[in-house]
């Protein structure tokens, strides 16, 4: 064996950055493994045409706040810009949805298609804001052990059923009546406005094998509130791309003392009589440690890095049956100038009005619909569209004058009825020419095309059947069961390895948070 | 005004007259206000054309609860029930899936398909029979209030969270994939036969507007599950005499305990004075005056149309408002003049006694639902038969049948037309379905009856036309049926009750709501506080 680490550490992702420096902060000297020659996982910036740099995959986010000032990111080189209107939705019928940080601002402009609903709209934000609270307790807690709760989990249990309570009774029946709930049904019960109501939907159906209609959605919105009580979610994006927020976190885990290491691709998880002993690389070569940490999702962890018979058929087969296969795809355009949207006058006015996030789907049942497709292996061609164009408050992306124009597609599902290397083209077109009813100039303006679907999450990015978040955001999958009921408290069969990525609680996307609770139980178990 | 009661049930259905014979035992004055010329609400047997009874809505028995059967003796009232033997599941290529209440049977039919799925099937078995049992006592149980600190409720809670704990892991995992999953994806997680999937998650979407893919269909696959459970794999069966027996059984134990049972006599309000129920005046304008008033029907009956604007505060109306029925299912009855052949099982034979199911494929269910979402019938409904004819002689002329053809989904709420232009095309539709696994079926019509959601709520005064008195969906279970704060059968208006499946546990002939209701009323008034 060639070398002994404290702890290694495999994947360079924003959760195993945010593990690393958590643990060398706390003296321990980890080493992070990444596959690839740019650590940051799925957020990076990279140039995909000369001159245009995009985020190739998550395109925006927000860290959360302690985690950022614990590792001083700021100080590290983030800046995050935070455009407004946080979002912009065109209906087909030429208006168009503004909305804000600021719910009176929002209503304002809700007032044009209801007067009810503007009237409404700043309660909901107040009410989630409220609950968001509480739900953050959840979020930065390991879930409780089932079967022997400590007491310390108790206490924390505790706490959280106190802040429960001091919601009062509306709200408390709330929360349990809207978990389980379809995002549909929850935003009729708010708004009349179909466009409104579609554009808060998609919140929960983002990145899920879910439509408006799937009950459970409004958890998956619900487990986003935290990161940002605004119904429609933030619109924040770091200065030079999603690659800078990861650069920073380098920067803050390298001087914390954590070390890493890029273009060393894992093949296998050593273990011996349950106890991990270190880790194979592609190349041969060996690096023992007595703690692995892993922050590739629990499919790839288990059923590809650790020989089954360390796991047992049981835990083996439950592994198998995690559900992880993704139905987002990502496409990249380097444009000639700003699109021009028919919902906004003139052909330069707008561009102040698409710095945020842009919302494409104009109704609930267009996004049902939308969903339906990917349920019999075929991809929506009216797809369901979340687009930024960063270059507009970022201008170092792009050429002077250019742009570039980020597009989240759903839904395009992993399994497909056809090869998506067939494919991959005719979704292109199809998502051109979703846009093109609203902005029917932009295909002209198309200098270069990205297309990244579901099969390169997974075989570039190491994402497991494409899935964005390591698997479905679904009732069935988080909390105390995610990934599997009794093993979500960030440790594994296998003595000394870990997960610390999306795949278990609260698996948030790009908070950090699963990075930070792993770290804490990890270090944790050390002192023992 | 007439004579007073102690209590006053509106709706004989089969929960209001369980709460009748129940509270009648207690020693309660108790008259039942049915609106029908027959007894039993959705649970109804009618002479719809001459010499054949049709089990117009409900025709299939199956979660009634035992203790209820032993409490009330219904077999002594004239309670038979039938077995029902087994789905037979035809495919469009000619073969077929025929599952049997003979267990070797079903698992040797399943290996032809495939032998993994053979294998667990056994396994299958065994861990929903757990997972019944762990179901079952809070089936039997008021729900708890989750948000105060009584300790009564605090033990309820604590007692559902210990026996969780006591399970064994593998349990607790099937139990939460139960609670949380869709049929689908938790059957795949047991199964590779993509129509014994497809003729299992049937059973989770009944009644629901939900599709075999909506989370939450796990569940309402171990609600009917659970019919299998008492007096092992005999449970599901056809009543005798149809499924309106079952009512008049229970009617019978209701009478014999006491209760006065008055046919027509729709209820148009519920009288309420200092926020107190006191009574019910008729639509022919008789007041009967009464302690307590127990509702059989669902809410919004019995809030919004029965209760005078101003009994209610403006929260709790937008709670009532908010419940969802969506009735997503009707129902074809058929007078046949032969029996029907199967064309991948022609002739007579077992395979006709039981269910026969026409749910081919995952994405057939799927798709059915699609259609639904979107305010049309299905083109291709689910559709699960049933010939109770062969079982019960008594219900046919000799040599005739009766077929009874659940089909879902038929949405209320349609989005071009309305039920009464779409009823015959809906009933083509069902016939069209079946013709294609039972090339005779057109030949041997006598008569054709189309129930519609339409047809169920003004027919038989179902809101919506759902069957369960509203949707089974998570968050409508337990302490949040129908509403949250008032699931444990009580209501912001004094003396006034609910005791019909739109409350805990839910909807099929349970009985369950009614039981639970009529000791929760037994209860409050012996401390009491009226």
């Amino acid at each position: 064996m060639a070398a002994t680490r404290d702890v290694l550490i495999l994947g360079g992702g924003h959760n195993g950055l945010v593990a690393a420096f958590y643990l060398a902060k706390a003296g321990h000297k980890p080493l992070v493994l990444e596959r690839r020659a740019l650590p940051g996982g799925c957020a990076v910036t990279e140039e995909f045409f000369p001159g245009f740099r995009s985020s190739t995959l998550a395109h925006g986010g927000t860290i959360r706040l302690e985690i950022a000032h614990d590792m001083k990111l700021a100080k590290h080189g983030l800046h995050m810009l935070e455009p407004e209107p946080r979002l912009f939705a065109p209906a087909l019928d030429g208006r168009a949805l503004q909305l804000y940080g600021d719910p009176t601002t929002s209503a304002a402009n809700i007032l044009q298609f209801s007067k009810k609903d503007a009237g409404k709209y700043p309660h909901l934000q107040k009410t989630l804001a409220r609950i968001a609270a509480l739900l953050d307790r959840l979020l930065t807690m390991t879930p409780p052990d089932i079967d022997n709760p400590t007491a310390g989990e108790l206490m924390h249990l505790l706490m959280a059923g106190r802040e429960f309570r001091s919601l009062g009774r509306d709200d408390m029946f709330r929360v349990l009546r809207w978990g389980p709930m379809a995002i549909a049904d929850f935003v009729a019960e708010w708004f009349e406005t179909d466009l409104l109501r579609a554009v808060i939907a998609a919140r929960g159906i983002f990145g899920t094998a879910m439509g408006p209609w799937s009950a459970g959605s409004t958890a998956a919105m619900l487990l986003r509130a935290p990161a940002d009580g605004n119904p429609i979610g933030g619109a924040a994006f770091p200065r030079g791309g999603m690659g800078a927020l990861t650069q920073a976190m380098f920067a803050a885990a390298t001087s914390a003392g954590a070390e890493i290491r890029t273009e060393a691709e894992v093949a296998q998880v050593l273990v011996k009589d349950g106890q991990v002993t270190g880790v194979a690389l592609a190349s041969g070569e060996e690096i023992s440690a007595k703690i692995v940490v892993s922050n590739a999702d629990p499919r790839r962890t288990f059923l590809k890095l650790v020989d089954p018979v360390h796991l047992g058929p049981d835990f083996v087969v439950k592994m198998q049956n995690y559900r992880c296969n993704g139905n987002l795809a990502k496409i990249n355009l380097a444009l000639d100038s700003v699109p021009p949207f028919t919902a906004l006058d003139g052909d330069n006015g707008n561009a102040a009005a698409l710095a945020g996030r842009i919302h494409i789907g104009p109704e609930i049942d267009y996004l049902e619909r939308a969903f339906d497709a990917c349920k019999y292996g075929k991809f929506s061609e009216h797809p369901h569209l979340e687009i930024s164009i960063p270059s507009l408050s970022d201008p170092s992306l792009a050429p002077a004058g250019k742009h570039v124009m980020s597009i989240y597609v759903q839904f395009a599902p992993y399994k497909l009825r056809d090869t998506w290397a067939n494919q991959r083209n005719a979704l292109g077109d199809a998502v051109v020419k979703t846009l093109a009813a609203y902005a029917p100039k932009l295909p002209e303006m198309i200098l270069h095309r990205q297309v990244i679907t579901p099969a390169d999450l997974e075989e570039h990015y190491g994402l497991t059947g494409g899935h964005i978040f390591h698997g479905e955001l679904a009732l069935d999958q988080l909390f105390t069961m995610r990934p599997l009921l009794g093993w979500a408290r960030y440790r594994t069969p296998i003595d000394g390895l870990y997960l610390c990525g999306n795949g278990v609680h609260p698996g948030t996307g790009l908070t950090g948070q699963s990075g930070a609770n792993a770290a804490r139980e990890i270090i944790k178990s050390i002192k023992r | 005004m007439s004579a007073s009661y102690d209590v006053i049930v509106i709706g004989g259905g089969h929960n209001g007259l369980v709460n009748a014979a129940y509270l009648a035992r207690a020693g309660k004055k108790v008259l039942v206000l049915e609106r029908r010329h027959v007894l039993g609400g959705a649970a109804v047997t009618e002479e719809i054309f001459p010499g054949f009874k049709f089990s117009v809505c409900s025709y299939v028995v199956s979660l009634l609860r035992p203790e209820i059967i032993r409490e009330l003796d219904l077999p002594r009232h004239g309670l038979e029930i039938l077995p029902l033997d087994g789905t037979f599941t035809p495919m469009p290529n000619g073969d077929y899936l025929w599952r049997m209440n003979d267990h070797a049977k079903s698992q040797r039919e399943i290996r032809r398909h495939s032998r993994l799925d053979a294998e667990a099937y056994d396994e299958f078995g065994k861990s929903m029979l757990e997972m019944c049992k762990f179901v079952k006592p809070i089936l039997a149980m008021t729900p708890p209030d989750p948000t105060t600190l009584n300790p009564k409720d605090l033990m309820k809670l604590l007692f559902v969270g210990k026996r969780f704990q006591a399970l064994p892991y593998q349990d607790k995992y099937n139990q939460v994939q139960l609670m949380t999953m869709s049929a689908a994806d938790f059957l795949d997680g047991w199964f590779e036969t993509d129509v014994l999937k497809a003729t299992m998650s049937a059973s989770g979407i009944i009644g629901t507007f939900l599709g075999v893919r909506s989370p939450g269909t796990a569940y309402v696959l171990l609600h009917h599950y659970m019919g299998e459970i008492d007096g092992a794999f005999r449970a599901w069966g056809l009543c005798r005499g149809g499924t309106g027996a079952l009512s008049n059984a229970i009617g019978d134990a209701a009478r014999e305990a006491g209760v006065e049972i008055r046919m027509e006599a729709p209820v148009a309000q519920i009288k309420v004075k200092r926020g107190k129920a006191c009574g019910v005046i008729l639509t022919n304008g008789d007041e009967i005056s009464a302690d307590v008033v127990s509702s059989s029907v669902d809410p919004n009956l019995t809030f919004l149309k029965f209760i005078e604007p101003g009994h209610l505060d403006d929260e709790f109306i937008e709670e009532v408002k908010r419940y969802k029925f969506r009735g997503s299912s009707g129902k074809v009855n058929l007078a046949l003049d032969a029996l029907p052949d199967l064309k991948c099982m022609p002739g007579p034979g077992p395979h006709l006694r039981g269910a026969i199911s026409i749910s081919p494929s995952v994405d057939y269910m799927e798709r059915a639902y699609d259609d639904a979402k979107y305010g049309h019938h299905s083109r291709r409904p689910y559709i699960d038969i049933v010939i109770p004819s062969l079982t019960d002689p008594s219900v046919a002329p000799p040599g005739k049948h009766v077929m009874s053809c659940f089909v879902q989904y038929a949405p209320y709420k349609l989005a071009e037309g309305t039920w009464d232009d779409q009823r015959e095309s809906f009933g083509d539709t069902v016939i069209d379905t079946i013709s294609e696994y039972v090339p005779n079926l057109k030949n041997i019509i006598l008569h054709r009856q189309v129930v519609t959601p339409l047809d169920l709520e003004r027919e038989f005064g179902l809101t919506e036309g759902n069957i369960f008195q509203g949707e089974l969906s998570l968050e409508q279970l337990f302490f949040l049926r129908p509403v949250p704060g008032w699931a444990r059968y009580s209501t912001p208006i004094k003396n006034l009750y609910m005791c019909g499946s739109a409350t805990h546990p839910g909807g099929g002939i349970m009985g369950a709501p009614g039981r639970l209701a009529a000791l929760k009323i037994l209860e409050e008034n012996k401390k009491g506080g009226n």
